[in-house]
């Protein structure tokens, strides 16, 4: 993956300005995310593996 | 009857009720311990000693004080819990800017509702970020055993003031290990509670799919007891469950008779230094246990805590990241902004990975009721301490100290962490912690066995000396 164009676009998208200053940390750490990611792409899963969330639905006595 | 800060909390309480202390003088001897050290440490971030003053006088008049299990007990709470009156700062400079709390967290008015007394909030890394409390906007924390060392995060306020002897009891917050983490380093009990036993309404949140809050404290009872005043279902946080109190002050004494035991073995045994094989082993000794228990894919379900607190992190933070990075701690903000930067399906892919991994886990123990690995790789490193050599390879220090813990939270099981002592040759004064862990909403058989081993003697929680 070419992780510096990754950063220009997706911070554009999201109307994050990376200076210069930030730019090394914000490369090293996206950089080590993109290695966990890799790790977790290693693992055989099935459609039947479901993420570990839950959504509760709010009763109404409850809601704001 | 002792009304100094070195008391434990059971102790206070007992006096408090009895009529042979005033939770008056327990206070003011926990703000007088917090004035005469905290130039030190710096665990606190506020001291709330008029606040604290008159609640405690409204405890000594309370008609309930001979039935408070937590009469006049002073506490304090990491500074992302919500305190009225305060801003909740959560270790930033940017929320001082935001409006007060208009109420206490509903732990800290549970706490209270049994006769605990608030004083004050607690030094921690910025939102939560880090397991080291190295803020560099209020400071480091110290480690009280050792000032030169940090007190790990990044609930360090919350360990490094009960090692300090400035309060017997305190809260922090653990998404990735940082109730665990500073337990260990400070030699404290900690408490990480199954995911969605205590509510975190009224807490700033760092990764809410992952973040639980817990007590510290000097003894297994008074964790026990903490734990036990701060349970029960509450409807405004979502992630937590609609279960009934289950206390087990009352238990521990039953030790860990009849428990089937085992050590955690592959990442929890590679990733730790010799002190912290030591204490494991030390540990698994006085237990009786040799076996061997090893979880599938570790490596993997740490790589998934990891993202899922990268995306949720990230998002949470994107619109101060936009208008003022630059009021970010420089420790934390480049990592949020490459954190919010993340794709989705990195973070999805996190969450199918962490429940595969839970429910492979859920299957060991049909066999163990509780297995131990250690907290931290390592004792204390130095404040400032850059890398660690580990398992061979030069590893960033500070994100290593959670090495050992973030793959038992990200599937939210419960953990008491006990601290031992004397087993790093070069650092004899310093403690390492060992985890205790047990299946979900099984925090009993943490806290047994962990009494057991306080009670042969093979851990403790002593105040620091010299401060």
């Amino acid at each position: 993956m070419d992780h510096a164009a990754t950063i220009n676009a997706t911070a554009a998208t999201l109307g994050l300005k990376i200076t210069a200053e930030q730019r090394p940390g914000v490369e090293m750490y996206f950089a080590l995310a993109a290695q966990m990611a890799a790790l977790l792409d290693g693992l055989p899963l099935t459609p039947a593996d479901e993420p570990g969330t839950v959504f509760h639905p709010v009763a109404p006595e409850v809601g704001e | 009857m002792n009304a100094g800060n070195l008391a434990m909390a059971g102790s206070i309480a007992a006096g408090v009720r009895d009529g042979s202390l005033h939770a008056r003088n327990a206070v003011q001897a926990s703000l007088d311990r917090i004035a005469a050290t905290d130039g030190k440490v710096n665990a606190f971030t506020a001291v709330l000693a008029e606040r604290a003053l008159k609640h405690a006088d409204a405890v000594d008049a309370s008609p309930r004080r001979a039935r408070m299990k937590l009469a006049g007990v002073p506490f304090a709470v990491k500074n992302l819990f919500d305190i009225a009156g305060l801003a909740t700062l959560a270790g930033s400079k940017i929320e001082r800017d935001a409006r007060p709390a208009s109420r206490d967290a509903v732990l800290v008015r549970r706490l209270e509702a049994e006769g605990a007394v608030l004083v004050g909030a607690l030094n921690m890394d910025e939102y939560a970020y880090g397991f080291t409390t190295e803020n560099t906007h209020y400071g480091a924390t110290h480690n009280p055993h050792d000032l030169a060392r940090i007190s790990g995060g990044s609930s360090g306020g919350s360990a490094a003031a009960v090692a300090a002897g400035q309060v017997p009891l305190t809260l922090g917050s653990d998404t990735n290990g940082s109730i665990r983490v500073p337990a260990s380093l400070c030699g404290t009990f900690g408490l990480k509670p199954t995911f969605g036993r205590l509510p975190r309404t009224g807490s700033y949140p760092f990764a809410a799919s992952l973040d639980h809050l817990g007590p510290f404290a000097r003894s297994v009872a008074d964790l026990a007891l903490a734990y036990d005043a701060m349970q029960g279902p509450d409807v405004q946080d979502p992630s937590c469950a609609q279960r009934d109190i289950e206390t087990t002050a009352g238990l521990l004494t039953r030790g860990a008779e009849g428990l089937r035991i085992g050590v955690l073995g592959g990442w929890f045994r590679s990733k730790a230094m010799p002190e912290a094989l030591a204490a494991v082993d030390r540990v698994a000794g006085a237990l009786g246990t040799t076996r061997l228990v090893e979880w599938p894919e570790v490596e993997r379900a740490r790589a998934a805590a990891f993202m899922v607190t990268c995306g949720e992190g990230g998002a949470l933070h994107l619109d101060d990241l936009r208008q003022r990075a630059h009021d970010f701690d420089p420790k934390t903000r480049d990592r949020f902004l490459a954190n919010a930067l993340v794709p989705a399906a990195w973070v999805m892919r996190a969450q199918r990975v962490r429940h595969w991994f839970a429910r492979r886990v859920a299957r060991s123990f049909e066999t163990v009721d509780v297995v131990i690995a250690a907290a931290t790789p390592c004792t204390a490193p130095g404040i400032g301490t850059e890398w660690l050599e580990l398992d061979g390879q030069k590893m960033p220090a500070r994100a290593s100290m959670g090495l050992l813990t973030q793959p038992v939270s990200c599937i939210g099981l419960p953990v008491v962490s006990v601290p031992l002592w004397g087993l790093n040759p070069a650092a004899p004064h310093l403690p390492i912690g060992v985890q205790i862990v047990a299946a979900p909403w099984r925090e009993d058989l943490c806290l047994r066995v962990a009494a057991q081993l306080e009670q042969q003697g093979l851990c403790s929680a002593p105040v620091a000396p010299g401060l």
